[in-house]
C-alpha cells in the first residue's frame, strides 16, 4: 500500500509493538480501554454507542482519488469503506484479530473450487445504493472491470484482478472502450452470485476482494474520472459535497440498514474532510481536540510528536502504531563480491542495527527487525539467524567475530568495497545508510553512498538491474509494505525470481532461487489456511539463509487520538486507526 | 535587482532609473572618476563594512573545502548521541551550542550546523555569481547591440525583453528545475543542480541588465567622444569595444553587486521549495525547508540558516548601495 | 484611446501566446532533452507498474502520439472554443476556457484553479493595502526629514527588510505568534463569505509578513523618488512663488514621485496574483501559488499550462492598467 509522503519521511516507533499479538485471542471483542499510552493498539478506546455529532478528518495532502476504484492509498482503502462496501473486509477489531477477513457485501468468505482457481461469493439480498436502486453482483462485476481494465481513465488503483483473472480471447479493453459485453471470467448467474475464474490457484483471493475495487458501482451513474464527484454510496454515509483538492462532506445514507451490515456503525451524523492542511496544524488541532482524526494515518510531524511525547497528559492519547512496513537493505545477489553468500552473511552480522535505529531518531522510530515479515503480517514467525549482542553488529565482540569469520569464508578476509543506493530526498534513509556505512567500515567493508531521487529510484536506478550491475550497487536501501497483509502479499514482489523486471523491479536483490520460487508458488496454491500461513515463515527463513535482505526496522508511526473520538483502535491491516466505527462526541 | 518579487522583493528596483538614477554623466571623466569614487566610498563606513563582510564571505566560500578539511568538519556526519531521542531536539541550550559545535547541531539527525553553513556558503555564492555572470553576458551583449544599432534590431531586442518580463519567472524556474532534477546532459547530483540553478536564475534575469545597458548605450552613442571617434574613421565594432564598453563598466559593477543578493535569495527560495539543491548536500534554503517541520522543536535550526542568508544579502546590498552612491557624481 | 487599448490588447494576446508556447516547450522539450522517451513520460500517469497496453492507451488519450505543434494547437483551441474528450464512458465536453483535464486526476483543470483565485486575491489585496500605506508614508517622511534619526532608522530597517527572505520571516512569525505566543493559532484559510472575521484573523500573519518585505522596498523607492523630485527646478519655482511647503509637497512633489510607484505596484500586484508561491507555501494557503507548485511537482502539464497562462495574464493586464492609469495621473503621458 502506498503511504503518504510524510509517512515515508517520518517513521516513528517504539519497542512495545509486539504486544499486539498478545491480544489476538480476544477475537473481535477487543475490550474497552481507557486512554493510556498505546491503549488503542490493543483495545477499543472510548468505546461508546453515542450517536450524533460531526466526525472531522484532516489530511496534510490530498487522496489520489476518493473513487473506490481509483485509489492506492492505505488510508483511502480504510476510509472508503464508509461509503463503499467491498465483498469482504478486515475485521474491525484491535490487535491481530483485525487481520482476519469478515464478509461484508457478501454473506460469507469466498468458496474456492477447482483447486483454488474458481471463487464464488453470494451477496446479501435487499441491499440498496444511496439512490435507492438495488445492489446486484453485476454492479460488483462492473466495478472490477472499470478499475482494472480502464487504467487510462482510472489510473491509480492496483490491477491484481487483471493480473490473476482469465482474460477474454481477445484482450478485454475495459467497459469504456469495449461496449459489447464484459469480462467473461467474472460470471453473475443471478443478482446475488458472483463467480471468478483465475488463471492459477490463488489462495489469497479473499484478500484481493477486500480491496475497495470490489465495492459496487452502478454502470448508469459511472462517468469515468468524473465519478469521484458523484459517488453512489453503498455504505452508511453518502457524499453531500466534494471539492477536488479541498475536501468533502458526508452525511448519513438513508438507504443503508444496520441489519444488512455486521461490521459498520452509523454513529456520527456527519463526516467532514479537509485536505492540504499543514501537518503541524493538524497535530495541533488533534491535541486541542478540534478535529477527530488525521485521515492520513501516517503519524505526527516530528515537531508535534516531540511536544506530545514530552507531555505526560498528552502522551496518554498517543499510540505508537506498527505501520506494517519494513525498512531494509537489499544485498544484490548479482554484484560481486556480494554474489557470494558468505560476503552477504558478513554484512548481516556486521551491521549495527542499534545505530541504524538511533540514526532515524532513536528507539521511538522503529523496532529492530530480524525477519522480513513484520509482526503485523499474517504468517510472521519470530526468528533471528544472525544474532549479535544487543543487535550491535560488529560493535559487539560476537558480531565482529562472526562477520570476520564469514569474510574469511568469502575469500575477502580484509573486507571489500561496494556502493549503497539510497533515496536522496528521504533524510531518514540517508541517515540509515550513513550509519550502515560507519558500522561496515569496522570490518573493512568500505561503502560509498550513492543517492538517487525517489521519483526514479525504481524506474531507472535501484529498480533497473542493468543499472545496478553497471554501477556496482551491491547494497540498496528499501522500504516495503504489502498490499494485503499476508506472507504472499508481502514477499512475492521482493523475493520471487519471476517478479524480476528490467525496470520498476522490486526484487532488488535479484534473488532467483528455484526452491524459494517453488515454495511461493506452492503456498499460494494451497487453500489450507494453517499450512499456507506456516509456509510464509519458512520462506522468510529460507530467504534469510540466502542473506539477500538485511531487515533493519519494523517501522511505526506516532498517532494521536483526541478525547472526542469514540471507538478508536488501531487495525494492523491498515497500520492506522480503523475508521469504520469512529464516532465523535462533538 | 530583479523580478521574482516574492523572493527578493526587488523587481521594483529593477527599474533602471531607480537603480542608476543620474549615473550617466560621470563616465566621461574617465580614469580619475575611479579615484574620486574610491575616496567617496571609503568615507561611507557602512558600505565599507558591507564590503569587508562580502570579502570575508567570498573567502569563506572559496576556501570552504580546505577549511572543512583543516578543522575536520564534516557537514554530513550524524551526531545522534547529541540528540534527545524523544524530543528530537539537540541536548543542551540554544540548539546544542558547544565548543565542538559552535552553531549547535541540527535536530533529529544531529549534523553540525557550522559545517553545513560553511558548506552552504559556497553553493549559495557559486550559484549567485554564476547566474549574475550569465545574465550580465546576455544582457550586456543584447543591450549594447540594441542601443548601438537602434532601428529594427533595437525594436526586436526590446520586444524580447518585454516578453521575458511578462513571464512568471519563479514558476518557470521551478518548472525547469523540477523537470531536470533526475539527471540531464550527462550531469548528475550536485554539478547538475548547480548548473540548472545558474541557468534558470541567470537566463531569466538578463532583460534587467539588458535594459540598463541599452539605455546607457543610447545616451553614450550621442556623446561627443563617440562622434569624434566616428569622424576619425572608426568603425562600429571599434567604437563599441574601445569607446562604449569601458564607459559601461561602472553601471555594470553597481548593478551586478545588487543582482548577486537577489540571486542568493532566488537560489535559497528554490531550494526552500525543494527544487534547488538536493539534500543531503547542505544549502541554506534547504536547511530552512527542513526547519518547516522542526522549528517548534528547535527554533535555532531555523534562525541560523535564516541569519546566514540575511547577513550575506545585507552585506551585498550595503556594498551595492555604497558603490552606487560613490559612483554617482551628483552625490556629495 | 480606443485604438490604443485595442492595440495593447492585441499585443497582450500575442504575449500570452508566446508565454504558453514557451511553457509548453519547457514541458515537452526539456524532459526529452534530458533523455526521456514518450513511454517513460506517459507511464508516470498510469499508476503503479502499468502494462504496456495501458501506457499505449494513455499516450493516445493524452495526445502524446500527435506532433507537438498539433498538441499545442489543440490546447489553444480548447481555451478559445472548448474541447470534447472521448476517453471516458461517454464523450465529455469541456467548456470555454478549456485548459483540458489533469493528467493525474483526469478532472477538468479550470474549475479547480478558479477556486484558488480568491485565496491569492485575499492575500495580495490585504498585504497591498498595508504595504502601500506604510511604505509610501515612511518613504515620504524619510525624504522630507532626510538625515534625521527617523530617516536613518527607517531606512536601516528597510534595508534589512529587503534582505530578509520571506520564507524565513514567515517561519519566524509563525514560530513567534502561532506557537510561542499562540495569538494566531490553528491557521487555515477561511472563505471571506463564510466568516469575514476568521478570514481576516487567519490572514493577518501572511499579510504582515508579505507587506513587511514590500513596505521596505516601497519605502526605499518612495524616498529616492521624493528626494529626486524635491530637487527639481519646478519645485524650486513652486517654493519661490510662495506656496506653503505642505502644498508644495502634496501637490507637486508627491504627485510626480508617486507615478513610478504606480507602475511598480501594478507589476508587483500582477505578479502576486499569479501566485505568491513562497508565502502560500510557508503558510499553507490553498492559493494559486500552492496549486502551481503542486502541479509542477506532479508534472501535470494541463495544470501547469493553466496556472502559468493565468499568471502571465495577470501580469499583462496589470501592465496594461498601469499604462492607462499613467495617462490619467501624469499629464505628460499621452496615449497615441
Amino acid at each position: 500500500m502506498r503511504r503518504t509522503k510524510a509517512a515515508a519521511l517520518v517513521a516513528v516507533a517504539t519497542a512495545a509493538g509486539l504486544t499486539l499479538s498478545a491480544c489476538s485471542s480476544s477475537g473481535g471483542s477487543g475490550g474497552s480501554g481507557s486512554s493510556t499510552y498505546n491503549a488503542a493498539n490493543t483495545s477499543v478506546v472510548n468505546a461508546s454507542s453515542h450517536t450524533g455529532g460531526t466526525a472531522s478528518y484532516q489530511l496534510s495532502s490530498t487522496p489520489d482519488s476518493m473513487d473506490p476504484g481509483n485509489t492506492y492509498y492505505a488510508f483511502m482503502w480504510d476510509f472508503s469503506r464508509l461509503y463503499a462496501r467491498p465483498l469482504v473486509t478486515f475485521n474491525p477489531a484491535p490487535g491481530n484479530a483485525g487481520l482476519q477477513l469478515k464478509p461484508d457485501l457478501a454473506t460469507g468468505l469466498g468458496t474456492p473450487s477447482d483447486g483454488g482457481k474458481t471463487w464464488t461469493y453470494h451477496i446479501r439480498s435487499g441491499l440498496k445504493f444511496s439512490d435507492g436502486t438495488p445492489i446486484t453482483t453485476k454492479d460488483v462485476k462492473y466495478a472490477i472491470e472499470r478499475s482494472n481494465y480502464a487504467h487510462d481513465v482510472l489510473s491509480n488503483g492496483p490491477t491484481y484482478f487483471a493480473q490473476y483473472l482469465v482474460d477474454n480471447s481477445s484482450p478485454y479493453q475495459g467497459p469504456y472502450k469495449d461496449k459489447n459485453g464484459g469480462l467473461n471470467s467474472i460470471q453473475t448467474p443471478n443478482d446475488t452470485t458472483i463467480v471468478f475464474h483465475l488463471k492459477q490457484s490463488f489462495a489469497d483471493f479473499d484478500y484481493l476482494v477486500s480491496n475497495p475495487e470490489t465495492a459496487p458501482v452502478p454502470q448508469a451513474k459511472d462517468n469515468g474520472a468524473d465519478y469521484v464527484k458523484n459517488i453512489v454510496s453503498s455504505g452508511p454515509y453518502e457524499f453531500q459535497s466534494y471539492q477536488d483538492g479541498k475536501g468533502a462532506t458526508l452525511v448519513k445514507n438513508p438507504n443503508w440498514s444496520q441489519a444488512s451490515d455486521p461490521v459498520r456503525k452509523q454513529y456520527a451524523d456527519k463526516i467532514t474532510l479537509a485536505f492540504n492542511q499543514q501537518q503541524t496544524t493538524i497535530d495541533q488541532n488533534l491535541m486541542a481536540d478540534n478535529v477527530t482524526m488525521d485521515l492520513g494515518g501516517a503519524g505526527m510531524a516530528a515537531d508535534s510528536q516531540a511536544t506530545a511525547l514530552a507531555n505526560p497528559q498528552k502522551k496518554t492519547h498517543i499510540d505508537d502504531v506498527q505501520s506494517g512496513a519494513l525498512a531494509y537493505v537489499a544485498l544484490s545477489s548479482q554484484v560481486a563480491p556480494l554474489n557470494n553468500v558468505h560476503c552477504r552473511q558478513a554484512v548481516q552480522y556486521a551491521i549495527d542495527k542499534t545505530s541504524v535505529q538511533t540514526a532515524t531518531g532513536g528507539d521511538v522510530h522503529g523496532d529492530i527487525a530480524s525477519t522480513i515479515l513484520p509482526p503485523t503480517v499474517t504468517g510472521h514467525t519470530d526468528f533471528n539467524l544472525y544474532p549479535t549482542s544487543g543487535n550491535k553488529g560488529d560493535d559487539s565482540s560476537d558480531g565482529l567475530a562472526a562477520a570476520k569469520q564469514q569474510l574469511k569464508l568469502c575469500g575477502k578476509p580484509s573486507g571489500f568495497s561496494t556502493n549503497i543506493a539510497a533515496r536522496s530526498d528521504r533524510p531518514n534513509e540517508i541517515a540509515m545508510a550513513t550509519a550502515i556505512q560507519a558500522s561496515l567500515k569496522k570490518v573493512g567493508i568500505n561503502v560509498q553512498i550513492q543517492q538517487y531521487p525517489s521519483g526514479k529510484y525504481f524506474a531507472d536506478d535501484a529498480g533497473a538491474p542493468a543499472f545496478v550491475h553497471s554501477h556496482n550497487l551491491g547494497m540498496m536501501m528499501m522500504a516495503w509494505a504489502a498490499d494485503w497483509p499476508t506472507g504472499y502479499g508481502f514477499l512475492e514482489q521482493i523475493l520471487d525470481g519471476n517478479a524480476i523486471k528490467a525496470s520498476g523491479n522490486s526484487n532488488l536483490s535479484e534473488l532467483n532461487d528455484p526452491a524459494i520460487n517453488k515454495m511461493l508458488n506452492d503456498a499460494i496454491g494451497n487453500t489450507n489456511d494453517a499450512q499456507r500461513n506456516q509456509a510464509w515463515g519458512a520462506i522468510d527463513k529460507a530467504a534469510m539463509q540466502q542473506a539477500v535482505i538485511v531487515p533493519l526496522l519494523y517501522r511505526k508511526d506516532v498517532m494521536y487520538r483526541p478525547d472526542s473520538a469514540t471507538n478508536v483502535f488501531v487495525n494492523p491491516a491498515y497500520g492506522m486507526y480503523d475508521y469504520l466505527t469512529v464516532g465523535s462526541t462533538k | 535587482m530583479t523580478a521574482p518579487l516574492e523572493v527578493s522583493g526587488s523587481a521594483a528596483e529593477a527599474q533602471p532609473e531607480a537603480v542608476l538614477s543620474g549615473m550617466e554623466s560621470k563616465t566621461i571623466e574617465g580614469r580619475s572618476l575611479g579615484r574620486i569614487a574610491w575616496i567617496r566610498f571609503k568615507r561611507d563606513k557602512v558600505a565599507v563594512a558591507g564590503g569587508i563582510v562580502v570579502v570575508l564571505l567570498v573567502l569563506l566560500a572559496v576556501l570552504s573545502k580546505p577549511i572543512e578539511w583543516v578543522f575536520g568538519l564534516d557537514p554530513n556526519a550524524l551526531h545522534q548521541n547529541l540528540i534527545d531521542p524523544v524530543l528530537l531536539r539537540p541536548k543542551g541550550a540554544l540548539g546544542g551550542i558547544s565548543w565542538a559545535h559552535p552553531l549547535g547541531i541540527e535536530p533529529q539527525f544531529g549534523r553540525d550546523l557550522l559545517s553545513r553553513i560553511i558548506e552552504g556558503s559556497w553553493v549559495s555564492l557559486a550559484v549567485a555569481f554564476g547566474a549574475t555572470v550569465l545574465s550580465n553576458i546576455i544582457g550586456m551583449v543584447l543591450g549594447v547591440v540594441a542601443g548601438f544599432y537602434g532601428g529594427w534590431v533595437d525594436t526586436l531586442i526590446s520586444r524580447l525583453m518585454d516578453i521575458f518580463l511578462a513571464f512568471p519567472l519563479l514558476l518557470f524556474a521551478i518548472a525547469i528545475s523540477a523537470s531536470l532534477q533526475g539527471g540531464a546532459f550527462g550531469l548528475h547530483g550536485l554539478p547538475l543542480h548547480i548548473s540548472v540553478l545558474i541557468f534558470v536564475i541567470g537566463f531569466f534575469n538578463w532583460p534587467y541588465m539588458g535594459r540598463i545597458i541599452r539605455g546607457q548605450t543610447l545616451s553614450l552613442r550621442e556623446r561627443e567622444f563617440v562622434d569624434a571617434a566616428r569622424s576619425l574613421g572608426a568603425r562600429g565594432p571599434f567604437i563599441l569595444f574601445k569607446e562604449l564598453l569601458p564607459n559601461l563598466v561602472a553601471p555594470i559593477i553597481v548593478y551586478s553587486t545588487l543582482l548577486i543578493p537577489t540571486n542568493i535569495l532566488f537560489e535559497a527560495g528554490l531550494s526552500f521549495l525543494g527544487v534547488g539543491i538536493e539534500p543531503p548536500q547542505a544549502s541554506w534554503g534547504g536547511m530552512l525547508n527542513q526547519a518547516v517541520d522542526l522549528y517548534q522543536a528547535d527554533p535555532m535550526f531555523m534562525v541560523i540558516p535564516g541569519m546566514a542568508i540575511f547577513i550575506t544579502v545585507l552585506a551585498f546590498n550595503l556594498l551595492g548601495d555604497g558603490l552606487r552612491d560613490a559612483l554617482d557624481p551628483r552625490n556629495n | 484611446m480606443v485604438a490604443y487599448i485595442i492595440r495593447r490588447a492585441f499585443a497582450a494576446v500575442v504575449l500570452l501566446l508566446i508565454v504558453s508556447a514557451v511553457t509548453f516547450g519547457i514541458f515537452f522539450l526539456v524532459p526529452r532533452l534530458a533523455g526521456e522517451t514518450t513511454q517513460q513520460l506517459a507511464s508516470q500517469y498510469v499508476g503503479r507498474d502499468p502494462s504496456p497496453q495501458a501506457v499505449q492507451s494513455i499516450i493516445h488519450n493524452l495526445g502524446f502520439d500527435k506532433p507537438v505543434y498539433q498538441q499545442y494547437w489543440e490546447f489553444i483551441h480548447g481555451i478559445v472554443a472548448g474541447r470534447t474528450f472521448n476517453d471516458g464512458p461517454t464523450p465529455t465536453h469541456c467548456a470555454v476556457p478549456c485548459f483540458g483535464y489533469s493528467f493525474k486526476s483526469h478532472l477538468p483543470v479550470w474549475p479547480d484553479l478558479t477556486q484558488r483565485i480568491p485565496v491569492t486575491l485575499s492575500l495580495a489585496l490585504g498585504a497591498a493595502v498595508i504595504w502601500l500605506v506604510s511604505g509610501v508614508a515612511i518613504g515620504v517622511l524619510s525624504a522630507l526629514k532626510r538625515g534625521s534619526i527617523f530617516d536613518r532608522l527607517s531606512m536601516g530597517v528597510a534595508l534589512a527588510g529587503v534582505s530578509l527572505p520571506i520564507f524565513f520571516t514567515g517561519l519566524l512569525s509563525m514560530d513567534l505568534f502561532s506557537f510561542q505566543w499562540p495569538i494566531f493559532s490553528n491557521l487555515h484559510y477561511v472563505n471571506f463569505t463564510d466568516n469575514p472575521l476568521m478570514w481576516a484573523k487567519n490572514l493577518v500573519l501572511p499579510w504582515v509578513t508579505l507587506a513587511f518585505l514590500y513596505s521596505a522596498l516601497y519605502a526605499r523607492l518612495t524616498r529616492a523618488g521624493m528626494l529626486e523630485t524635491m530637487s527639481e527646478d519646478y519645485i524650486r519655482t513652486a517654493r519661490a512663488k510662495g506656496l506653503p511647503e505642505r502644498k508644495v509637497v502634496t501637490r507637486h512633489g508627491l504627485r510626480s514621485a508617486l507615478t513610478p510607484i504606480i507602475t511598480i505596484f501594478g507589476m508587483d500586484f500582477g505578479l502576486l496574483l499569479g501566485g505568491a508561491v513562497l508565502t502560500e507555501t510557508v503558510f499553507s494557503l490553498p492559493g494559486v501559488g500552492q496549486y502551481a507548485v503542486q502541479a509542477i511537482t506532479d508534472n501535470d502539464l494541463p495544470k501547469v499550462m493553466a496556472v502559468t497562462t493565468l499568471a502571465a495574464f495577470f501580469i499583462v493586464v496589470a501592465n496594461l492598467l498601469v499604462d492607462l492609469l499613467y495617462a490619467v495621473v501624469d499629464p505628460r503621458v499621452r496615449l497615441s
